[in-house]
């Protein structure tokens, strides 16, 4: 099943041009957080004054590099670089699920195993497979453009040591499976392709737009909402001190909710009449 | 083969409901080895139900569907007992029809080197790594029974399996369906074309308002109108012309 999962994958356009959107998105991103942000906040970039209130931006510092590390992050933490690459992440565990959906491909796929739960558990890992290797190209991307930087400006030096590297590394690819998971799992919830796409965009969009509005009436970001799937994500890469959750807990929490979206589509993919 | 007691395919007092509307009520019927069975009905008879319950895909209300003796879902191979064609359904028209076969395959545990072997089967070997989207339905149709045969299976469900095919595909079809069920395989198909039934089927179990209006073999069936299936069917389901 797990073959078989993989080729149906690997032979959808879909898959490839998400993917190819997904990298030439990280790609600019990064090159924008890594060359241009820094030059536009110094006032290197000719003709146009130096932008203070995009802060103390140092491509040289431990912290922005480790940040510039993350593929699902920002150096200058804002959302800029997580559409792309995030949205291609759980784009991906979605078409696993809807492409069988959409052309009726998951008659054929309950003909040879009528088990609906080993249908999902061959889904599963298909997914995570997929996601890990999209994960590793993600994690390249960013580490290869910190160094190509870092090897072209003179001023800069690439400081992180590589045993951060390796731990931000682990954790991007844990988070991206898990989130391409989480695509899966809503996928197999929503049946329809176009669907998923709407509600993966719907939780994107609306997972800072909620913490902003917790952050107005409350005055602070609270809790609960920094249990949001993102935001356990960005933690978990992240690691950081300044962190509510560190990644310890994060990734757990992020881990149970991905169990508990799967179970949940598992169960309804088991009752319901293809 | 050799001649087996166990029913190829057993429906027993199937029932299943789609809210209040009973798509299929107290159906009855079986499919020996070594005989073609046409399923017969207007739209929405219930053929497709029946075919959906008898291979797992839907759970009936009430009743069991028995392949070989076993729940489809229970049988340890389903793609080497049953291969089964749904009208032409799950074609992902980017795939070419190697690529379509190739996953079947692997899902089912199967010898990829059988790819090639349907694919020649069914007359697809020159267009087989061409996208399936420019296919015509014939050639779709051909992609279905050729998943279907993948296995090498000893019963075949069909649904519409003519529909599509052009006059050398239909008389492949049935020249296929005749040697499958002559070597002691069983087929249950469903199709409009009554001349095809006529030509291939042994037997034809008619479907209406989704309970079994008629059952039995085509001579016996036919006898009162002269062996005239077309008649027979027509005043079986003159109730049923509207569309359910």
């Amino acid at each position: 099943m797990i073959r078989a999962e993989l080729l149906k994958l690997t032979t959808v356009t879909g898959t490839w041009v998400a993917v190819g959107i997904g990298a030439a998105g990280l790609l600019l991103t990064q090159l924008l957080a890594v060359t241009f942000i820094p030059a536009l906040a110094s006032g290197d970039v000719r003709g146009v004054p130096a932008q203070s209130e995009l802060g103390a931006v140092d491509p040289g510092s431990l912290e922005f590099q480790a940040a510039a590390l993350n593929p699902l992050g920002s150096v200058l933490g804002s959302t800029g670089s997580i559409g792309v690459a995030t949205i291609v992440v759980m784009v991906l565990g979605l078409l696993v699920a809807t492409t069988d959906y959409r052309f009726g491909g998951l008659v054929t796929t309950a003909l040879a195993q009528p088990r609906r739960l080993r249908i999902l558990g061959g889904k599963i890992t298909a997914t995570a497979i997929a996601a890990a290797a999209l994960a590793v190209v993600f994690v390249v991307i960013c580490l290869a453009t910190l160094l190509i930087t870092a090897a072209a400006l003179p001023s800069i030096e690439f400081v992180v040591p590589v045993a951060q590297v390796l731990g931000i590394a682990a954790r991007s690819v844990a988070v991206i499976v898990l989130l391409a998971l989480l695509g899966l799992a809503i996928g197999v919830l929503v049946r329809s392709q176009l669907a998923g796409v709407l509600v993966v965009i719907a939780l994107l969009v609306l997972e800072p737009i909620v913490q902003s509005i917790a952050q107005l009436v409350t005055g602070t970001v609270p809790v609960w909402a920094q249990l949001l799937p993102l935001s356990l994500g960005q933690a978990a890469i992240a690691d950081s001190a300044n962190s509510v959750f560190p990644a310890i807990i994060a990734l757990p929490a992020l881990a149970a909710i991905v169990i508990g979206v799967t179970t949940a589509s598992g169960a309804v993919l088991r009752r319901r009449d293809l | 083969m050799t001649t087996n007691p166990v029913p190829a395919i057993a429906v027993h007092h199937l029932r299943k409901t789609y809210g209040t509307r009973a798509a299929v009520e107290d159906v009855s019927f079986t499919v020996r080895p070594g005989t073609v069975v046409g399923l017969l009905g207007p739209n929405g008879a219930g053929k497709t139900t029946t075919m959906r319950l008898l291979l797992g895909l839907a759970s009936p209300d009430s009743g069991r569907a028995l392949v070989t003796g076993q729940q489809y879902a229970a049988l340890g191979s389903p793609a080497r007992t049953v291969g089964a064609a749904l009208d032409a359904a799950g074609l992902h028209p980017g795939r070419t029809a190697r690529q379509h076969l190739r996953i079947a395959a692997a899902m089912a545990g199967i010898p990829e080197g059988r790819v090639s072997v349907v694919l020649d089967e069914t007359g697809l070997a020159t267009a087989a790594d061409r996208r399936i989207g420019g296919y015509s339905l014939g050639m779709r149709q051909r992609v279905a029974l050729a998943a279907a045969l993948l296995g090498d299976p000893r019963v075949l469900v069909l649904d519409e399996p003519a529909n599509g095919l052009d006059p050398a595909g239909m008389r492949w079809l049935r020249n296929r369906l005749r040697a499958f069920a002559d070597a002691g395989g069983a087929v249950l198909l469903s199709s409009h074309v009554l001349a095809e039934v006529d030509h291939i089927a042994d037997e034809a179990v008619v479907i209406a308002h989704g309970r079994v209006a008629a059952a039995g073999t085509l001579a016996d069936l036919t006898a009162a109108n002269g062996g005239d299936l077309e008649e027979f069917y027509l005043e079986l389901t003159a109730e049923s012309a509207e569309v359910r």
